[in-house]
């Protein structure tokens, strides 16, 4: 289980999933406005 | 109380210091003081939001307020730099890992200064943004969550100089650097925080 506390790896892998969630999140919050 | 009972003189098994702490947790110590931290900064954090979406959410207000205008490009720039400075933060970690101390005096400065960048552009921001604190309710919490992010860019900052200076001093092992480790945590933090703000104040 990813624990970003546990160690500095673990917390830069953590930092790119939450990259990747708000890209997703920005990317449909985007589409729905434009609809 | 095991330390007291060697008899002095006896080398290697002298006990130096004060008593070792009870420890009634069954989690490591420094991951259990970190984890404490940052639930804590969390709830501050929580707090700024809170009053963030109490504003644009539940009081329906203009975002931003009626006439002011936000810099997205200039802030989604600055986001480049703070994310860059994360990677320069893994490289120097992994450098130092691998016995490779120039790789992390050079991660471990680059980290300062594209985190020094960020808070120089920060600042410039504010200065050039057109309105203050106290003009509208939308404002206050822009410059209170954007504030709160960058005193605590402030304080990584200065744990990445005591960093720099220890690195440059020929400390840290491959197998001793957690004073590089910790700091790498929270300033992946500070990121963390930022790509949430930055979403949310900026973007949405």
């Amino acid at each position: 289980m990813l624990n970003p506390l546990r160690s500095e790896a673990e917390a830069f892998r953590f930092l790119v999933a939450v990259v990747l969630v708000a890209a997703v999140i920005v990317g449909l919050v985007l589409l729905v406005r434009a609809l | 109380m095991e330390a007291a009972a060697v008899p002095a003189g006896h080398g290697h098994e002298e006990h130096h210091g004060p008593p070792e702490a009870h420890r009634s947790s069954r989690v490591d110590a420094p991951l259990l003081g970190m984890l404490l931290f940052i639930i804590s900064e969390i709830m501050v954090f929580g707090a700024f939001f809170t009053a963030y979406f109490f504003i644009r959410v539940v009081g329906g207000a203009e975002w931003p307020a009626e006439g002011d205008v936000l810099p997205k490009l200039v802030a989604g720039v600055n986001t480049a730099i703070l994310l860059s400075s994360s990677f320069t933060m893994h490289w120097a970690l992994e450098s130092v890992k691998a016995g490779n101390r120039r790789g992390l005096q050079a991660g471990i400065f680059t980290t300062l200064l594209l985190g020094f960048a960020f808070l120089f552009i920060q600042v410039n921001e504010y200065v050039h943004v057109g309105f203050s604190p106290t003009e509208s309710a939308q404002a206050s919490i822009f410059y209170g969550l954007t504030g709160l992010h960058g005193a605590h860019v402030a304080i990584g900052l200065t744990l990445l100089a005591i960093v720099t200076v220890r690195a440059f001093r020929g400390h840290f092992t491959p197998e001793e650097h957690r004073g590089v480790e910790v700091p790498g945590i929270y300033w992946h933090f500070v990121d963390v925080m930022w790509v949430i703000v930055f979403t949310t104040v900026y973007i949405i």
